[in-house]
Parts: C-alpha cells; sequence; structure tokens
C-alpha cells in the first residue's frame, strides 16, 4: 500500500501532535473539567464561587499590575527602539545596543532576588541615593509591594519588547523616514507619527506575548511583595499546598486563561482588521 | 510495537538489577538544607556502616507543599509493587493523611531508638492518630525575633504586643500565611490568644461552629496589620530584621540561629516566645507502605534517631530541637551547644508557650477565615 501525499503529510506531524495532546491538551481538559467538578462529583460551580468569594481583590489586583507593566514595558521599549534607529549620537547607540539586551538573559526568579535587596528600604537603591546626598535617610520607603512587582516586570520584559521593535523599526523604508527629518519633523515626531504606526502590529505581538508571560510568573509576586493582595499564581499555589484543593486553583486557572484570552482577542481582532483593509 | 515492549522491559530490568537494589531513596519535603542534611551527613555515614548500599537525597521542597508533592507521588503509585521512595521526610498535616489513606508503614517498633521518644506529636499529628507510623526528625519552633538595640522591653503577651504595634506602626513585619509557616504560626499564635479556647482547638474535637468566636479576634487582626508589614517569606522577614527595617517579626527559631551563626544577622538580635505561644512542628521520618528495602529503611531512621546523630546533627547543625527525648542527649552535647538554643527561651518558657498547631480540620478554617476576614 503506498501512502497518499496527505497521508504521508498526517504521518509526519503526528508525533508533534501526539506530544502537543499528551502534554498540553490533556491537563487542560483534566484542570477544565476539575474546575467545574464539586466536592462530591458531577457539574459544579461552587468552585468558582469561591475563587470569587476570596479571590476577587486579587484577580482585579493581577490584570491592574499586568496591564501597567505591559503599558510602562511598551513606553520604554519604544524609548528603546526609537534611539536605537533614530538615534544620533553614536555612542548613547552603542551603549544602549551593548546593554539593553542582558535582562533577557536573567531568569525570573533571579531578577526578583535581586529587586528584592535593590529595592528594599534600606536596599541599594536607597542607600545610593542617601550616600550620593539626593536623599535624607529618613526619606528612604520600601518599594517591595505592586511597585516592586511592576518594576521587575518591566525590567524583565522591556529587552524582549525592544528587541521586536528595534528589528521592525530597522526593516522600514528608511525614505519615508528621512524625507520626514528633512521637511523639519522633529525626531520625536518621526518615531510618533511616522515609524511606529508602521510597526503597530509587531509591538502588539510583542505585548501580548509579555502579557501571558507576566501573567503566568509566581516567582515575582512571592519573593518581592508581601502577600495582601497578590497576583493569582500565588493565590493558586497557596490552594494546592496549603489545602489540597486543586478544584479552586484550577477555577483561578480558568480565570486566568480568561483573561490571556481577551488578551489574545484583542491581538485577534486587530490582524483581522488589517487583513480586511489590505 | 514489540520493539518497544522488548526495550521497555529491558530498561525496567536495567534499573531493578541488583546493584540497585541496594539504593535507598530518601524524599525529604523542607529546604535544601534538609536534603544537604541526608546527602553530606547522613547519607554517607550510613553507607559507611552498610557497605554496598547507596543512599539517595531527593527534595520536592519547603513548606507544606513539599510533602503535598510527596503525598502525590506515593498516592499515583498506590497501584505499584513498590514505591520510588523509601524513607520520607514530611510535615504533620500530611502526616495524618496518608496514614489515613494506608500509604504508610507501621515501622516504628522495629526500631528501637523509638524508646527515646517522649513527645506528644509522635502519636498526634494535628489531630490524626499517627502512633507506629512516625519518628520525629526534630521540633521546630517559632518565635518573635526582635532588635534588642531598638527594643529593650519586648511585648510578653499579644496583647502587649498589640499595643506596642500600634504605638510603634511599620516596625513589626511578618509574612502573611501565604508567604509561609512562620506567618501562619503568627496567626495561628493569635487566634490561640484572642480566639478562645486554645487547647480545643489543638486537641480537639472538630466542632464546625468554633470558627464563629474567632470573627472578633479576625478583625482585630486585620486591624493590626494596618500598622504591621507583611513581608516576603520567612526569609524576607529575617532580611528586614537585619536591614534595621522592622524591629519585631515571627521567624523559626533554628532558621534564626543559622542566620545568626552565618553572620547575616546581628548580635543584637532576640528571640521571645510571647505568651499564650505560638505553633511549633516536627518533621517525621515515615517509611512507605509500598517501600522495596524496609529493612535498610529501618536502619537509616534508626540511626538518623540514635542520640550522638541527634546531638550532632539535628542541635549542632541546625539548631533545631531534638526528634527523641532531650534527657537521652545528655553526655553527648557540650553544654555550649545545648545552652545556646535555650539563651532567649528558656525551657520552662518552651514548655509552656511552645504550643503545636490546631488540629487540620481547624487549621484549614483558620487559613480560610483569615482569608476571608484578614486578607480580603
Amino acid at each position: 500500500m503506498s501512502l497518499s501525499q496527505r497521508q504521508l503529510a498526517l504521518l509526519l506531524i503526528a508525533p508533534g501532535l501526539a506530544l502537543v495532546a499528551a502534554l498540553f491538551l490533556y491537563p487542560l481538559c483534566f484542570s477544565l473539567i476539575s474546575a467545574f467538578t464539586g466536592p462530591q462529583g458531577g457539574f459544579s460551580l461552587q468552585a468558582f464561587a469561591k475563587a470569587y468569594e476570596l479571590y476577587s481583590g486579587d484577580i482585579l489586583f493581577t490584570v491592574i499590575i499586568v496591564l501597567a507593566s505591559c503599558l510602562l514595558t511598551g513606553l520604554v521599549a519604544t524609548i528603546i527602539a526609537g534611539t536605537l534607529t533614530l538615534g544620533e549620537n553614536r555612542f548613547i547607540v552603542g551603549t544602549l545596543k551593548a546593554l539593553y539586551r542582558w535582562p533577557l538573559f536573567i531568569p525570573f526568579i533571579v531578577a526578583a532576588q535581586c529587586m528584592r535587596t535593590f529595592l528594599a528600604k534600606n536596599g541599594l537603591m536607597n542607600n545610593s541615593f542617601v550616600a550620593m546626598g539626593l536623599m535624607e535617610p529618613l526619606q528612604a520607603m520600601s518599594f517591595l509591594d505592586w511597585r516592586g512587582i511592576i518594576a521587575t516586570f518591566v525590567w524583565k520584559q522591556t529587552p524582549f519588547v525592544a528587541l521586536l521593535l528595534a528589528g521592525a523599526l530597522a526593516a522600514l523604508d528608511r525614505a519615508t523616514l528621512e524625507a520626514g527629518r528633512n521637511l523639519g519633523a522633529s525626531r520625536l515626531r518621526v518615531l510618533v507619527e511616522l515609524a511606529l504606526p508602521q510597526v503597530m502590529p509587531q509591538l502588539l505581538v510583542a505585548l501580548v506575548l509579555s502579557f501571558v508571560t507576566m501573567l503566568s510568573v509566581l516567582s515575582v509576586p512571592m519573593m518581592v511583595a508581601g502577600s495582601q493582595p497578590t497576583m493569582l499564581t500565588v493565590d493558586m499555589a497557596f490552594r494546592i499546598n496549603a489545602y489540597g484543593d486543586y478544584s479552586t486553583a484550577n477555577a483561578l486557572g480558568v480565570i486566568t486563561y480568561l483573561i490571556s484570552a481577551g488578551a489574545a482577542i484583542i491581538y485577534l481582532k486587530r490582524g483581522m482588521a488589517q487583513e480586511g483593509t489590505r | 510495537m514489540r520493539i518497544i515492549t522488548l526495550a521497555c522491559s529491558l530498561a525496567a530490568l536495567i534499573v531493578a538489577s541488583p546493584l540497585s537494589a541496594q539504593t535507598l531513596n530518601v524524599a525529604s519535603a523542607g529546604d535544601q538544607n534538609m536534603v544537604d542534611y541526608v546527602k553530606d551527613y547522613l547519607g554517607p555515614m550510613f553507607e559507611k556502616a552498610h557497605p554496598g548500599v547507596k543512599v539517595v537525597s531527593v527534595g520536592t521542597g519547603p513548606g507544606d507543599s513539599g510533602s503535598q508533592k510527596i503525598y502525590e507521588k506515593l498516592d499515583a503509585q498506590k497501584g505499584a509493587a513498590t514505591t520510588d521512595f523509601d524513607v520520607v521526610v514530611i510535615h504533620q498535616k500530611a502526616a495524618g493523611q496518608m496514614v489515613k489513606e494506608g500509604l504508610l508503614n507501621k515501622y516504628t517498633a522495629n526500631v528501637d531508638t523509638s524508646k527515646l521518644v517522649s513527645s506528644e506529636t509522635a502519636k498526634n499529628s494535628l489531630g490524626a492518630d499517627v502512633s507506629g507510623y512516625v519518628m520525629p526528625m526534630f521540633q521546630s519552633q517559632t518565635a518573635l525575633a526582635y532588635n534588642a538595640d531598638m527594643l529593650k522591653n519586648p511585648p510578653a503577651n499579644f496583647t502587649e504586643l498589640k499595643e506596642w504595634v500600634k504605638k510603634n506602626p511599620k516596625q513589626f513585619g511578618y509574612n502573611g500565611i501565604k508567604g509561609g509557616m512562620s506567618g501562619v504560626a503568627f496567626v495561628a499564635g493569635w487566634v490561640y490568644a484572642f480566639g478562645g479556647d486554645a487547647d480545643k482547638l489543638i486537641q480537639g474535637p472538630y466542632d464546625a461552629a468554633e470558627k464563629a468566636k474567632w470573627d472578633k479576634a479576625f478583625a482585630e487582626l486585620k486591624e493590626f496589620n494596618k500598622n504591621a508589614v507583611i513581608t516576603p517569606g520567612n526569609a524576607g522577614t529575617l532580611d528586614m530584621l537585619n536591614r534595621g527595617e522592622i524591629a519585631m517579626g515571627p521567624v523559626w527559631v533554628d532558621m534564626f540561629y543559622s542566620w545568626q551563626a552565618d553572620g547575616k544577622l546581628p548580635p543584637s538580635m532576640k528571640l521571645k516566645l510571647a505568651s499564650p505561644g505560638m505553633p511549633g512542628q516536627p518533621m517525621y521520618y515515615a517509611v512507605p507502605e509500598k517501600s522495596a528495602q524496609k529493612k535498610l529503611a529501618e536502619e537509616f531512621i534508626a540511626l538518623a534517631t540514635s542520640p550522638q546523630v541527634q546531638a550532632d546533627g539535628i542541635v549542632k547543625k541546625f539548631n533545631w530541637y531534638p526528634g527523641i527525648d532531650a534527657k537521652n542527649l545528655e553526655g553527648k552535647l557540650d553544654k555550649a551547644a545545648w545552652d545556646k538554643l535555650f539563651t532567649d527561651i528558656t525551657p520552662a518558657e518552651l514548655a509552656k508557650n511552645g504550643k503545636p498547631f490546631p488540629i487540620a480540620p481547624y487549621f484549614n478554617d483558620i487559613l480560610e477565615g483569615y482569608e476571608k476576614k484578614v486578607a480580603n
């Protein structure tokens, strides 16, 4: 029996599909079912009621933290990528180029540990300010709360977004940008009005990916900030570790899927709209 | 298909060959120091006394989650002929459940040193009867650490503590209940102090109506939290004490002394076990019902709970209180090492204010009550 082209193709992707099914789809379905199962078995929304009752504040906290981090990441990444493409001072561009990618190579848990000593009340940052005479020791305050989480996320995700954005900006047709410059537009104006609109899709992809990544980090909220309020990942871990309660943890997981699905939908909608105009 | 079957059986044969039949797998819940304790200290000692035996030490992580992982593994291997672990080191909460579900072996009668154990926790684990199934590896205790430079007279009880925190906002730090057990212990101590009858929570029996009495205690704790700092974890509390950002906070006694010995905490830090007390807990040695090496496992635990090892390993190396009755350590330990453990907290204070955690159902109620009424 000879295989048709189609069968052969199916055969070739079978191992990959099997892996996805076994390592992703199966656990996903498992957790979905568990989230909707009551203590006595059978369909129940009890886990969601509990998740809402105990963690509604944390759900909101998570969304706000991740959105704020995304916005700031986008802003800082735009500044970095813009400077890299449009900057005219060779020294600044060279230094930035050499430096900006470093956080990419640092795992979240290490970043969290560094921030823990950096952002503390008597930590490296405040102590340096005091030593430089910029601040009185009594003015020092701890950033080990929501601000610490955002700072860690932004620091860690900016190079990733900047990398994608700088690539996209470098691929643009320089002629339009230079035409803008020749007609007297400032560099900022060229970046905001000419360059950015053309690379919006890439920026959006990078931000959606960052959004999902930040949503799933456990170590940073655990290590940088205290636990009230905290992010959903910490609550999920706590639900399992303290009570062995998988249903509520899975319900929180489903809520996290929904939040990240929201981000994906915004992205897809935008993609479709663009396809339509072409 | 046949090739796969063949390969699998071959692999299984290699794994189960007589060479590795002499491997003793020890799984520890708890921090890395406990994994290292077996790997670097107990393991080599046991291997020397039993030529041909290899001790493998694995860690499943700190806190109750570590024990939960061991429980899940044993539960998943219920149907198998043998389980991967031969000796497990677990927390109290999981021990009760494992005994109830028949995952552990009733081994202590075969181990001589079990006669040296007198503590109540060897029989009763948060309300579950575990006698015969476990032996304490050590006893650990939480207490309030404070900076003696900033604070001459530490609060003697929780009411004084409440007043002190009101007068000194943001000078007291603890890690809530999601950041580690010392915070949980503090909350349990709070409920013991203000939630009515502590003995009832510790001894049972469980009465679901009891938790209604804690509302006032939780409301006060919510108020208390406004003037307290929620730190990121056990180590976070110690970090902040060390940097002088807070003056007081609940910590594990052994962790406190170890940090002090390493120079990570200044000598001006002291401990206080405020009345009515805070919980401590043992870690248990247990043998899974389906362990392939029951005899070796028992010998291993006998060594680990022998007076000499308890003195050198548990007390001297880690500043834990011994798992066996302390009087058996006499003569095995120099006075300095022994006194160090009892400098700040006298044996009498420890006996009076060192409390167990509440029985499991109350324990869960306290945690959930905290989530509902304090953290939310």
